[in-house]
């Protein structure tokens, strides 16, 4: 295994030295005279071996170096890097050039870019002098209108000062655009030979008319905590309130800044009123194509400056493709002081004759140089195949891809035809939908409701009997033609109710059975009654003054009323 | 005999013109706006397009393409949205809706930020609520009917038991998902941001502080409308107050 790894890395060492690339920064171009600026050579793809050579600069001294490497493997590829850090100290105020630093990486010469370091004059004596100053760095003095460029207001208090953050922060700014960011970010450094506790505000200014205007004056308010009487100068003395916050004002006094019109002497036909430094990158994708296949071409500028003042180049002439609307993304920082602008644009080339993209070019002012600048992006060649004929239809997925092979992605072609129609009324919210949705429920219940019913009739005697006592009876009493009968179908019925042998009914039943059971008076004296009439008409002939008729209906009437009654 | 094999031939000619008359209007709407596209012409192609009703999966999809062209992303994303909700399941919208969201940079701001949830949300969306509705009024009647039968055929019981079981538990997953779809569009509906670029605020007035910005075919739902502004929550939870014409309903108020 360990044999296997040795292998793999000694195959690869050609292959990570092959990747070597060497780069050259610092953390920052402007610097007060008194500080110091860090430059890092970062050598990409190799851990070991490198050495930089640092030339010998009139006027800056290098500290160092410091190394960091860092090694990771990922998805098994494998990337290392060494990088070199270098404390640089000006001697002097000036522009300086830190020249190309060689590094020998493995026998091979690799060379860094050239950087340009501006070093500013410093602090008044005075102002060095003092516990608690201002100061606004505005790295720029001269500019143009439309131009944006970045400025810091530093508070400086000495490390003994109880500075405990700014309050407020207010500017005059006649003529220019001043955006700063609300959090502040605080530091140490060290000027003059001096410490200083720092709390820095960063912001831009963009000026909106030529002429000298200013900057400032400013006022920071910076928040002192100042230790109440009986105040034991403890830590916890802040926390138990015997320390308050004063607000002391800091002025700086304005900078001037001289604002300059655009030159006329060599502005370009095509300048759109670009500012800044910007760099133009075009792509195409595919540029082997058919005819009929779109082409997604990107069109990136990105660099220095306010992004809003630049305008989107235009492709063209455009003559062989079919073109569609192009689609824009800005991003910029929050000081519009860097920014990126992409348009991405699609593309059909109609004919086998068309071969190139045309020429971009973004024509722009370079306030640094002081110069118009074109940017120019060269035609981009196309390789413009047969088609099948008609517009194609582009879809992605489906089918498996050639590992080599890209396709092109665009929306897919319209439907031919409407389509089913969508319903009218949506069938959820309907009458028929809920309808459909109790009758289960109902049908459910009621069977098992029926079911419970017909198992009871089966196996419980007395409620089968006092359930069917009433239907019983009146189907008796339909075919009764006798007072016989019809005191039968009375027997039958008060049987079946109280659960009784009907052969021993006679009308002392009422009293035994029926008005202990909460049958009043009245009903129970019908009931007599009826027996009665049915007793004298059997025995003595006639029906007591009542007809059979009249003696079935008191029956039926009888039978209905107890119905209501729970005996 | 002749009179009577001509009133019939007669009759039948004017039955087809009349089918045709009855039938002609929105189809040819259709295949004019079609050619329209096809020539290059947008922005005519989706006028066209919007005056057809009723509106089907087919008419909001090839709206969507001719806004697509136009350069009008966002309403190509509402229209893809509109005719996913009609023919969830075709293939061409869901692949123009996913291509309109990534050219626009929406695709990850617009799924939902749990696996668990994109996952239900591409369940619950590839059925219409009228065929979610169908599946739940199948899964109750198979469960009424099992447990019916149940009782009266205790031999099979234990079958019959277990049929009813996962009846129900279709039953309740396909009443979810027929819930989620009819009842969040009433209480909460969804939208979709067809404005360039707009912002989410705290209070619903022009100068309260911006809470995070809405990009231009962001999907959104609706928690409460206030005339001028409408107070949404985008799928990775946030909330804010943003200006009423600048989102537009997937299903159109009425």
């Amino acid at each position: 295994m360990r044999l296997w790894l040795v292998i793999g890395l000694l195959l690869a060492a050609p292959r990570v030295f092959a990747d070597v690339s060497v780069v050259a920064s610092v953390d920052r171009n402007h610097v007060v005279f008194g500080e110091s600026v860090t430059l890092t050579i970062a050598v990409q793809g190799t851990q070991s071996g490198a050495q930089p050579s640092i030339p010998r600069v009139d006027g800056l001294g290098f500290d160092g170096p410091s190394t960091q490497s860092s090694f990771s493997l990922n998805n098994g590829q494998m990337s290392q890097s060494i990088s070199f850090v270098y404390q640089v100290t000006p001697a002097r105020t000036g522009e300086f050039t830190i020249p190309a630093i060689a590094v020998n990486v493995g026998g091979r010469s690799y060379s860094t870019e050239p950087i340009r370091l501006v070093v500013e004059k410093g602090l008044a004596q005075n102002d060095a002098g003092q516990e608690l100053f201002a100061d606004i760095r505005a790295p720029s003095r001269r500019m143009y209108p439309g131009q944006t460029e970045p400025v810091q207001v530093v508070l400086f208090s000495r490390t003994d000062v109880p500075l405990r953050g700014v309050g407020g922060f207010s500017y005059d700014a006649d003529g220019l655009e001043f955006k700063f960011l609300q959090n502040l970010k605080t530091g140490t450094l060290v000027t003059n030979g001096e410490s200083f506790n720092v709390h820095v505000i960063e912001g831009s200014i963009s000026p909106s008319r030529t002429g000298t205007l200013s900057l400032g004056p400013c006022i920071l308010k910076a928040q002192l905590t100042v230790r109440r009487q009986g105040g034991s100068g403890w830590p916890f003395d802040d926390m138990f309130g015997r320390v308050e916050v004063r607000e002391v004002p800091v002025t700086v006094d304005a900078v001037p800044i001289e604002v300059l019109p655009l030159p006329e002497e060599g502005r370009p036909a095509d300048f759109g009123g670009a500012i800044g430094q910007w760099k133009l990158d075009v792509t195409a994708k595919p540029t082997d194509i058919a005819v009929g296949d779109p082409i997604t071409v990107t069109i990136k500028i990105s660099g220095n400056g306010n992004i809003d003042t630049v305008p989107m180049p235009k492709l063209g002439p455009l003559d062989g493709f079919k073109t569609y609307d192009p689609t824009t993304k800005t991003t910029k920082d929050d000081l519009n002081t860097t920014g990126e602008r992409v348009m991405q644009q699609v593309l059909i080339a109609k004919s086998t004759d068309v071969k190139e993209l045309p020429e971009v070019r973004l024509a722009y002012f370079d306030p640094e140089a002081r110069a118009y600048k074109t940017a120019v992006q060269t035609p981009i060649k196309l390789v413009v195949k047969a088609g099948t004929g008609g517009q194609t239809t582009i879809v992605s997925g489906g089918g498996r891809l050639r590992p080599d092979e890209k396709l092109g992605q665009d929306i897919v072609y319209l439907k031919g035809d409407l389509g089913p129609a969508a319903p009218g009324v949506p069938f959820c919210g309907s009458a028929t939908f809920w309808a459909l949705n109790v009758t289960p429920v109902l049908a459910l219940l009621g069977t098992v409701g029926w079911k419970r019913r017909t198992d009871r009739l089966r196996g419980d005697v007395a409620y089968a009997r006092r359930t069917r006592a009433a239907k019983k009876a009146r189907k008796l009493l339909t075919s009764a033609t006798s007072y016989d009968e019809i005191q039968r179908a009375l027997q039958h019925y008060l049987g079946d109710r109280l659960n009784i042998p009907v052969g021993g009914i006679t009308a002392s039943v009422i009293d035994e059975r029926l008005v202990p059971r909460g049958v009043d008076g009245e009903l129970a004296d019908r009931a007599r009654a009826c027996f009665d009439a049915c007793d004298t008409a059997r025995f003595a002939g006639g029906g007591a003054g009542m007809s059979v008729q009249a003696t079935r209906d008191n029956v039926e009437r009888l039978i209905d009323e107890l119905e209501t009654k729970q005996l | 005999m002749n009179w009577k094999r001509n009133s019939f031939k007669i009759g039948a000619v004017i039955w087809l013109v009349g089918l045709r008359a009855a039938f002609a209007g929105p189809s040819d709407d259709f295949k004019s706006a079609n050619q329209l596209y096809d020539a290059g012409r947008f922005a005519e192609a989706a006028a066209i397009y919007e005056k057809i009703e009723p509106k089907t999966a087919h008419v909001y999809y090839n709206l969507g393409n001719a806004h697509f062209r136009e350069g009008k992303l966002g309403r190509a994303i509402l229209d893809y949205e509109r005719a996913r909700q009609l023919a969830p399941r075709d293939p061409d919208i869901v692949a123009n809706l996913k291509f309109a969201e990534q050219r626009l940079g929406v695709d990850d701001v617009n799924a939902p930020p749990h696996a668990w949830q994109k996952y239900l949300r591409s369940i619950i969306e590839s059925r219409r609520s009228t065929e979610w509705g169908i599946y739940e009024l199948a899964a109750l009647w198979l469960t009424a009917l099992a447990v019916g039968v149940c009782l009266y055929i205790p031999r099979a019981r234990t079958g019959l038991l277990a049929i009813a079981a996962a009846a129900f538990v279709g039953f309740a997953a396909c009443a979810f998902a027929l819930g989620h779809e009819v009842l969040g569009d009433r209480t909460a509906p969804a939208a979709v941001v067809v404005a360039g670029e707009t912002e989410a605020r705290f209070a619903p007035v022009p100068d309260s502080t911006t809470h995070f910005k809405l990009s231009e075919g962001t999907r959104v739902v609706i928690r409460e409308d206030r005339g001028q502004w409408v107070f949404v929550e985008r799928a990775d939870g946030q909330q804010g107050w943003a200006k009423s014409d600048a989102v537009e309903r997937v299903v159109p108020q009425s």
